[in-house]
C-alpha cells in the first residue's frame, strides 16, 4: 500500500487560453485579454502588467489596457495550440496527463531516476517546452503531490524549473494562502472564502485542525482540504488491500474507425472495472487509457478525477483521449485495442440513495441510462424540469442539463411548486405549449379584429380566428387573464392578455386553446392536445 | 418462558449461509426472468380502460387530438409508484400540466431526440435500458423497422413504450395497444365566462394485443 503524496513535475503556462490567443495571431508576448460571458478569464503577462485582473469586465480591462488585443473563449484553439507542447513533453515521457490546456501533470519518479535526477530532467522539460510554446512564459516544477507542484510551477513561470527536495512540500504548502486551493486544486470558492472568514489565512493553520471537526462542518470537503493542506493528494488513499489486478481490455476483430463505435465498445469494459473495484470497496481516481491502432500506435494518457471516476467517467475519458488524437496527429488506421488500467484507488464513497423512497435499483439504472444518453446525444440534450415560476405555462419549469443536477438526490424529493403565482391561467394547465407560436387572426362577430383596451376589456366577443390552415368558429371562450411584469423596467416589460376558447370547424375535433395578444398580435400559445 | 427457550435449542441449528446458497431449490429462484411486477399502474380515469395496467415489454400508442393529455395520464401513476420516466420530447409538452396530472417530475429525464429516425431509435433504445417508462413522439420518416428495434428492447428490458402519436406515424398492428382520441365535448367555459375545465374524449381501444377492439367516453382534466 503507498502512502504520502506521489512525486510529479508539473508544466504549467499560466492563463494559457490568452497565450494561445496570441501565438495563433503571430504575436506570442503583447497584451491579449481573453473574456467569457464579458468577464476576463484569462490575460497574457503584457495584459498583467498594465493592470488588468481576471474578473474584470470588458470595459474595466479596456480601459486599464486599451491595446489589449480581446479574443473570445475557445477551448478548441486552447487545446490546438498546446498540442505541441503535449507533444514535445511525452517524446520525453510518455505517459502524461493533461488536466486542462496549459498544464501537464507526469509522474516523476521514473524519468528523474532515468535522467539521471531531478535537476536534469526539469531543464530537458524546459528546453522541449520553450521551444513547443513559442517561448510562452511557462513554469516547470518537481515537488511530492500535485498542490504543492502546481502551485511551485505557477511561482516559476517565466524562470529557472525550481525543483522542491523530497519531503520539503509539506512547509512550502503549509506557508501558502488559503486561496490556492481555489485556484489550482478546484477547491469551490465559497468555501475558500468562508476559510478566510473564519480567521484561516494559510493552509498551515487548516492542517493545525483536528480532522474530525472539519469533516463535522464541511463534509467530504473538510476531510480533502485537510490532506490538501498536509501536503497530500486530494483523494484519500485506501485503507484496505487493493483489489487484485486485472487487465479490462476492449479489443476488436477489424480495425474500428467510429469514434462512437469505439466507445459504446469500451461501456461494458468500463462497468466491469468500476465493479471489479466496488467490490473490494474502491474506485480509480487516476486511470491509464492505452488505444492503439490496426498500424501499431498508441495513444496513451493518465487522467485523475480525485472524486473517483464512475463507469460512465471512464467511457468519457476514452472518447476524449480518442477525439484529442484524431484531432491532432490523427492515427492513420482504425483502434483495434482499448485497455485500461487503474493506476491510483481510492475508497468507494456514496452511492448509497434511495434511502428516502424509491427504489434504489431502479434509480440507479435511470442515472446510469442518462449517463450514456449524455456521451450519446451531448449534455445540452438531456434534462431535467426545474421549478420556475411565473404566469407563462410554458415557462413555470426550466430544463437543467442533467450533468449539473445529482439526479439521485433529486428523487428523493418532489419538484413541486409552491404555490400558483397571481394572475397565472386557471388550472388545467394546456398539454402543449408552443415555443415560436404561430401568430393569427381574431375577429368578433362583425369581422372587425379584436383589440385590448387600456383596463384590459375586450373590444369584442371573439367569433372566428383565423391561421395558416384556414378559418375557425370561436365556439366558446373565457378571459381575459392579463399579464403586467416589470412594467418598471423600460426594456424587459411585459403586457399581454390571455383567453381560452375552444375552436371548432367542420369535420375537426373541438380543439382547446389558449390566445394571447402581446404587441398587438395574437398567437395560438399553447393547445390543450 | 425458559421452556420454550430450552425447546428451541433442542432443534437443529440454523444453517449457514453458505448452505443456503448450495440449496438446488434456492438457486430456482435467482434463475427466474423477473420478480417485478408484470405492469405499472395506471390511474384514474384511464384504469377502466386498461385494466391490466401498462405491461411490460409492450408498446401503447396514443392517437388524436387528445393524445398528449392522455399520455400524461397514463404515465403519471407509475412515476408515482417510482418508475423513472425518460419523455423524449422537443419542448412540445407542457410540463406544468404534467404535473397538474400527476407525473412525478422528479423522476422525469426530458431528452431532446436526435432528428434522423436510426440515431432516434438508438436513442430510445438506450433509454430503455434505465427507465421504465420512456414516452416519445415518433419522428417523421420512422419506418417501422426502426421501432421494431425499439419495441425489441422494451421487451427483452421488461420497460413500458408509450408513444404520442397525435398525427398518426405509427403503422396500424405494429402497437400492443393503440389508443385512438377524439375530443367529443369541453367543459366548464361559455360565451366570456368560466375556463377550459375539462373534456370528454372518446377512446378507441384497439391494437393487436387487444382481443376485440371497444370504445368508451372518458372525462379527463384539461
Amino acid at each position: 500500500m503507498a502512502s504520502g503524496p506521489t512525486r510529479v513535475a508539473v508544466v504549467a503556462v499560466p492563463d494559457w487560453p490568452a497565450v494561445a490567443a496570441g501565438i495563433e495571431r503571430g504575436d506570442a508576448s503583447g497584451p491579449v485579454v481573453v473574456l467569457h460571458a464579458q468577464r476576463v478569464v484569462a490575460r497574457t503577462a503584457a495584459a498583467a502588467a498594465e493592470g488588468v485582473r481576471r474578473g474584470m469586465r470588458r470595459r474595466e480591462a479596456q480601459a486599464a489596457c486599451p491595446s489589449a488585443h480581446v479574443a473570445p473563449h475557445q477551448p478548441v484553439r486552447d487545446r490546438a495550440v498546446f498540442d505541441p507542447v503535449v507533444r514535445a513533453v511525452s517524446e520525453l515521457v510518455p505517459l502524461i496527463e493533461v488536466p486542462e490546456p496549459g498544464t501537464i501533470v507526469l509522474p516523476a519518479r521514473g524519468p528523474s531516476r532515468y535522467f539521471g535526477g531531478d535537476g536534469p530532467f526539469t531543464a530537458l522539460l524546459a528546453t522541449a517546452v520553450s521551444a513547443a510554446a513559442h517561448g510562452a512564459r511557462a513554469g516547470i516544477a518537481v515537488a511530492d503531490g500535485r498542490l504543492a507542484a502546481t502551485v511551485a510551477a505557477h511561482h516559476c513561470a517565466g524562470g529557472p524549473p525550481l525543483v522542491v527536495p523530497p519531503g520539503g512540500s509539506a512547509p512550502l504548502v503549509a506557508s501558502l494562502p488559503v486561496s490556492v486551493l481555489a485556484e489550482h486544486a478546484g477547491i469551490d470558492a465559497d468555501a475558500v472564502s468562508l476559510f478566510e472568514r473564519l480567521g484561516i489565512a494559510r493552509l498551515g493553520d487548516l492542517a493545525a485542525l483536528d480532522e474530525a471537526p472539519l469533516v463535522a462542518r464541511f463534509g467530504p470537503l473538510g476531510a480533502d482540504v485537510r490532506r490538501l493542506a498536509l501536503g497530500d493528494d486530494r483523494h484519500p488513499p485506501l485503507v484496505a488491500d487493493p483489489p487484485p489486478e486485472r487487465t479490462f481490455a476492449c479489443t476488436f476483430e477489424e480495425p474500428v474507425e467510429d469514434q462512437r463505435a469505439v466507445a459504446a465498445a469500451c461501456a461494458p469494459v468500463a462497468d466491469e472495472l468500476s465493479a471489479h473495484l466496488a467490490a473490494h470497496g474502491a474506485c480509480c481516481a487516476q486511470v491509464h487509457v492505452s488505444i492503439a491502432t490496426d498500424h501499431g500506435e498508441q495513444s496513451d494518457r493518465l487522467w485523475y478525477e480525485p472524486a473517483g471516476l464512475s463507469a460512465a467517467a471512464l467511457v468519457d475519458r476514452v472518447r476524449w483521449q480518442l477525439a484529442e488524437w484524431v484531432e491532432g496527429r490523427g492515427p492513420t488506421s482504425g483502434v483495434v485495442a482499448v485497455r485500461l488500467f487503474p493506476v491510483a484507488l481510492r475508497p468507494l464513497a456514496g452511492g448509497q440513495a434511495g434511502l428516502w423512497g424509491g427504489d434504489a435499483r431502479c434509480d440507479d439504472a435511470a442515472v446510469q441510462a442518462s449517463e450514456r444518453l449524455v456521451a450519446m446525444l451531448g449534455a445540452a440534450c438531456v434534462a431535467v424540469p426545474e421549478w420556475r415560476g411565473g404566469r407563462d405555462p410554458g415557462r413555470a419549469f426550466v430544463a437543467v442539463p442533467v450533468t449539473a443536477v445529482d439526479l439521485r438526490g433529486r428523487a428523493a424529493s418532489p419538484v413541486v411548486p409552491r404555490e400558483a403565482w397571481r394572475g397565472s391561467l386557471p388550472v388545467p394547465a394546456p398539454s402543449v405549449v408552443l415555443d415560436d407560436p404561430p401568430e393569427v387572426a381574431v375577429r368578433g362577430a362583425d369581422g372587425e379584429p379584436v383589440t385590448v383596451g387600456g383596463r384590459h376589456e375586450l373590444s369584442g366577443a371573439p367569433s372566428c380566428v383565423v391561421d395558416g390552415a384556414g378559418e375557425w368558429r370561436v365556439l366558446a371562450w373565457a378571459g381575459p387573464w392579463p399579464v403586467e411584469e416589470r412594467w418598471w423596467d423600460e426594456r424587459r416589460r411585459r403586457r399581454m392578455v390571455r383567453l381560452h376558447a375552444v375552436l371548432g370547424r367542420d369535420g375537426a375535433a373541438p380543439q382547446g386553446v389558449v390566445l394571447a395578444l402581446e404587441s398587438g398580435r395574437w398567437r395560438v400559445a399553447a393547445r390543450f392536445g | 418462558m425458559f421452556a420454550t427457550l430450552r425447546g428451541m435449542g433442542d432443534a437443529p441449528p440454523p444453517r449457514a449461509l453458505t448452505d443456503l446458497r448450495a440449496d438446488p431449490r434456492l438457486r430456482t429462484l435467482t434463475t427466474l426472468p423477473d420478480l417485478r411486477s408484470a405492469a405499472l399502474p395506471v390511474g384514474d380515469p384511464l384504469g377502466g380502460l386498461l385494466p391490466d395496467g401498462l405491461v411490460r415489454g409492450r408498446t401503447v400508442a396514443c392517437s388524436g387530438d387528445a393524445a398528449v393529455s392522455l399520455v400524461l395520464h397514463l404515465v403519471a401513476a407509475a412515476t408515482q409508484a417510482g418508475s423513472w420516466l425518460a419523455l423524449f420530447d422537443d419542448g412540445r409538452v407542457g410540463l406544468l400540466a404534467a404535473h397538474e396530472r400527476g407525473v412525478a417530475l422528479q423522476r422525469t429525464v426530458l431528452v431532446s431526440p436526435p432528428r434522423d429516425p436510426s440515431s432516434w431509435s438508438s436513442a430510445l433504445a438506450t433509454a430503455v435500458d434505465g427507465f421504465e417508462v420512456v414516452a416519445a413522439f415518433p419522428p417523421r420518416g420512422a419506418s417501422p423497422a426502426d421501432l421494431r428495434r425499439v419495441q425489441a428492447r422494451v421487451q427483452a428490458r421488461g420497460a413500458a413504450l408509450v408513444l404520442v402519436d397525435p398525427r398518426r406515424r405509427v403503422p396500424a398492428g405494429q402497437a400492443d395497444v393503440v389508443l385512438a382520441t377524439r375530443t367529443r365535448a369541453w367543459h366548464g367555459i361559455a360565451d366570456g365566462a368560466g375556463h377550459l375545465e375539462s373534456r370528454d374524449v372518446e377512446v378507441e381501444v384497439a391494437g393487436r394485443r387487444t382481443a376485440r377492439p371497444h370504445r368508451a367516453v372518458l372525462r379527463i382534466a384539461g
